[in-house]
């Protein structure tokens, strides 16, 4: 991920959210008679955030100023990100006791990613130097996340299209252009290698990406259907 | 059963009549000498039959050579390899290791023997305890004690064959060094080093402790080193005497005057021969085992014991003793691996990068970049940009269903579809479509292109299209009045480079007894057995034709570029598609 690639923390999204509100909060538990006070908009099931994310509002985000969203994310409801689990930092030399954020990352997401219902991006934790350490989740872009599937991956590279009910083991590397079938189990520590098809419990590599399949992965065309204004699906 | 999702097959020329270049066959089939090739011409392509299934691929399959113009499929390529690498641990291995070392890993990669996951090197060290007086930090490195192979995935461990290593890099060199069990076993290296020392006279000592390690269980690395040795000793010995049969040693027995002896022996039974036999040294068998014998222990009253007390569960199943390296340690056919305490690790096998090449005009068509790492492909020219792809899906008219839209398709009854063709060129293409008005096989559905011709636009970019005519209506000829109706010879909709259009299906009947009934040749006999798998299937066999107008290739640098009427050339590509609509319900 360049440094110059617009990205925005969920604190953003805080802020777009707090912008939004015009009126106090309790006249909502009144009638729904409209007053003459202000008038809102009606409230979409997604907040979308200048950097063009769409973060539904009933994900829960856990965490938030440790997850970095590239642009153009979809993220819908029921989802779980656990930006909690990060790594803690060990401050044996003299830094700050309150490092700067972007420092400490729990889960990076690539751009145009799709995390579809009830999935969970978790990061892995293992013994590093005798103490156990979460390690930061990394994914690329055009990672699609199947219904209900868990990642727990180390690294997740770009174009992967994860099937539904997945379980991506913990510190598994899946590297580019990689198709997981439905229901899956990567068992911890395997490694991907790109253009791979895989499948099973345990996973195995059953088959390779054809040439021809590159643009299937693409999700630009999947991010217009999703949102409070979404276009038809293409036929 | 879940619904189908509509699919579409196209069919590589490689396997057409045409191009196989078969000679005609009178011999066989009806007898009509010059008819089979008209026959196949005229034929409708049957997705059906079973040479079809080996031609026809998803479009994404499919390979397209500029210079033939033409469609290739993975069957026809041929392949060359680019790089070796381990799918695992991503490093590349030169060709040259893959002659002397094998065509697997010889690093520290290895899958589970029980699972196939993979496995990692933990160490066994216990932490130290933290009462005792350490750095606090721990910092100092725990990796020191005796290593495993652990799998993650069933929790197998190389404990539980006994083998544990003292390096955590390198293991498959100290893996080959080891037995099931934790005896060491001697390479290829060193046995010849220990014959080396026994030839120079190292004494009884020596020979005494090898004949202690060989023993009773020999293994086959050992075993066929021994035996190796013992017969060009043999060879040696024998060919030492006789006359003129110095050479003997050298070419072994296709040499002319051993030949010659040989024959000798076969003709005629006379003095001179019994004498000439007599001088030359027989040869012996192996006596013990440090020539090579090894006898075969059919007592397996140990196995059956240790069977009975593990258990099925300890034995090996077929898959997994299918992925098993041949175990070069153990004894040969007795001490083949029959319990799970006889596995090994299995290192992974390496994985290839592989270009492609039109096997007619031998140009290249897929190209990866070398390094593993890398995704991007010097050339990759795939079919799907160059002919039109083609999407399915059924059209639900309110007038036809009201109901809801079920999973399968109803026997005669029509339905529609509609197909839309995305041209991926930057020129306009007209497409011309035909399908049998009968799908082959034995239960024919009717089928009805509503548009069999038609033109494509280009594909042009979005922004030029946009920048061009601002009212994007004016291109989409919708019904602006009254429903939109599907109407024969005219398209449903047309968009920037795609065109979609209805054809009609009416499935047929499943029934076996009006099979008879609707068969039109009635003198021939009709096969009322059962239904086969997937002849439920609808699928439509369609030929499409697509011609373009491109420029003509330049190869001339020097000409002036003449971009007339005349400098276009008309390019046309045909070829076989199958569209598979869904299951017919059997009711």
């Amino acid at each position: 991920m360049s440094p110059a690639r617009p990205t925005s923390t969920i604190a953003e999204l805080r802020a777009s959210i707090a912008d939004k509100r015009t009126t106090h909060p309790r006249l909502h538990e009144h009638s729904p008679r409209v007053t003459t006070m202000s008038r809102r908009p009606p409230r979409g099931e997604y907040i979308e955030t200048d950097t063009g994310n769409k973060v539904a509002r009933k994900a829960t985000l856990v965490g938030t100023q440790n997850i970095m969203l590239g642009g153009k994310t979809v993220i819908q409801p029921e989802v779980m990100i656990r930006g909690d689990l990060v790594r803690s930092v060990q401050s044996a030399s003299a830094a700050s006791s309150s490092g700067p954020p972007a420092n400490n990352t729990a889960v990076s997401i690539g751009r145009y990613c799709f995390l579809s219902r009830a999935s969970c991006l978790r990061p892995s934790g293992r013994l590093y130097k005798g103490a156990f350490t979460y390690m930061p989740l990394r994914m690329g872009d055009h990672v699609f996340v199947g219904h209900g599937s868990v990642v727990q991956a180390a690294s997740v590279g770009s174009h992967v299209h994860i099937g539904a009910r997945v379980v991506v083991g913990e510190l598994a590397i899946i590297k580019d252009y990689v198709r997981v079938l439905d229901d899956s189990i990567i068992p911890p520590n395997m490694v991907i290698p790109s253009f791979s098809i895989v499948a099973g419990q345990p996973a195995r590599v059953i088959g390779e990406v054809p040439e021809g399949g590159h643009e299937a992965f693409e999700l630009r065309d999947l991010y217009k259907t999703v949102g409070n204004n979404p276009h038809p699906v293409p036929t | 059963m879940a619904p189908l999702t509509p699919y579409t097959f196209f069919q590589c020329p490689c396997s057409e009549p045409s191009t196989l270049g078969r000679p005609a066959d009178g011999s066989s089939g009806a007898g009509a000498g010059a008819e089979p090739d008209a026959d196949d011409e005229d034929r409708a392509f049957d997705p059906r039959a079973p040479r079809s299934n080996y031609s026809l691929y998803p479009l994404e399959y499919l390979l397209y050579c500029e210079d033939c113009q033409q469609i290739r499929c993975p069957r026809c390529v041929a392949e060359e390899i680019v790089t070796f690498y381990c799918p695992c641990c991503l490093f590349e291995v030169p060709s040259s290791n893959l002659k002397s070392e094998g065509n697997r890993c010889t690093r520290s990669c290895f899958q589970c023997p029980v699972c196939i996951g993979p496995l990692a090197t933990t160490s066994l060290e216990s932490h130290p305890d933290p009462n005792l007086l350490a750095a606090p930090d721990n910092s100092a490195a725990p990796h020191s004690g005796p290593y495993i192979l652990t799998c993650s995935y069933c929790n197998w461990s190389s404990t539980e064959i006994g083998i544990k290593f003292d390096k955590s890099n390198g293991i498959h060199a100290q893996l080959a060094k080891l037995r099931n069990g934790g005896t060491t076993r001697l390479t290829a290296k060193e046995r010849k080093e220990r014959r080396k020392d026994l030839l120079q006279g190292g004494g009884p000592a020596t020979r005494t402790a090898e004949a202690a390690v060989d023993g009773r269980d020999l293994d086959v690395d050992t075993q066929f080193a021994n035996l190796k040795a013992f017969y060009q000793n043999q060879l040696a010995d024998s060919s030492s005497g006789g006359n003129g049969l110095s050479s003997l040693g050298d070419m072994g027995f296709a040499s002319p005057s051993s030949l010659s002896r040989i024959m000798s022996i076969y003709t005629g039974g006379s003095l001179h021969d019994k004498r000439s036999k007599l001088r030359i040294g027989t040869m012996r068998e192996a006596l013990d085992s440090d020539e090579g014998l090894k006898i075969a222990n059919l007592d397996e009253s140990g196995a059956i014991e240790k069977l009975q007390e593990e258990g099925y569960d300890a034995t090996v199943s077929a898959e997994q003793i299918s992925n098993q390296t041949p175990n070069l340690g153990e004894a040969p056919l007795h001490g083949r691996g029959r319990f799970t305490s006889e596995l090994r690790p299995i290192p992974y096998l390496l994985r290839t990068k592989r270009s492609k090449r039109c096997p007619i005009c031998r140009h290249i068509i897929s190209k990866p970049e070398a390094k593993v790492q890398a995704t991007r492909f010097r050339i990759r020219l795939v079919a799907g940009s160059y002919i039109p792809s083609i999407t399915i899906r059924p059209l639900n008219t309110p007038e036809a269903s009201p109901g809801a839209p079920s999973d399968t398709l109803q026997p005669l009854k029509p339905v529609q579809f509609l197909l839309t063709f995305k041209n991926p060129i930057f020129e306009t293409v007209k497409v011309t479509l035909a399908t049998p008005a009968k799908t082959p096989g034995r239960f024919a559905s009717k089928v009805t292109v509503l548009c069999p011709q038609f033109e494509i636009d280009a594909n042009t970019d979005v922004w030029d299209e946009a920048l061009k005519d601002g009212d994007k209506d004016k291109r989409r000829r919708r019904g602006e009045d009254g429903p939109h109706q599907a109407e024969a010879g005219k398209i449903w909709e047309r968009g920037r480079n795609w065109v979609s259009l209805v054809i009609e299906v009416v499935p047929a009947s499943l029934r076996l007894d009006l099979l008879a009934l609707t068969n039109p040749t009635g003198g021939q006999e009709v096969d009322t057995g059962p239904l086969r798998e997937d002849e439920d299937l609808l699928e439509i066999p369609m030929f499409v034709r697509v011609e373009w107008e491109a420029d003509a290739a330049g190869d001339e640098i020097g000409s002036a570029p003449n971009k007339d009427k005349e400098g276009r050339e008309k390019r046309e590509l045909a070829y076989w598609c199958v569209l598979g609509l869904g299951r017919v319900s059997q009711s």
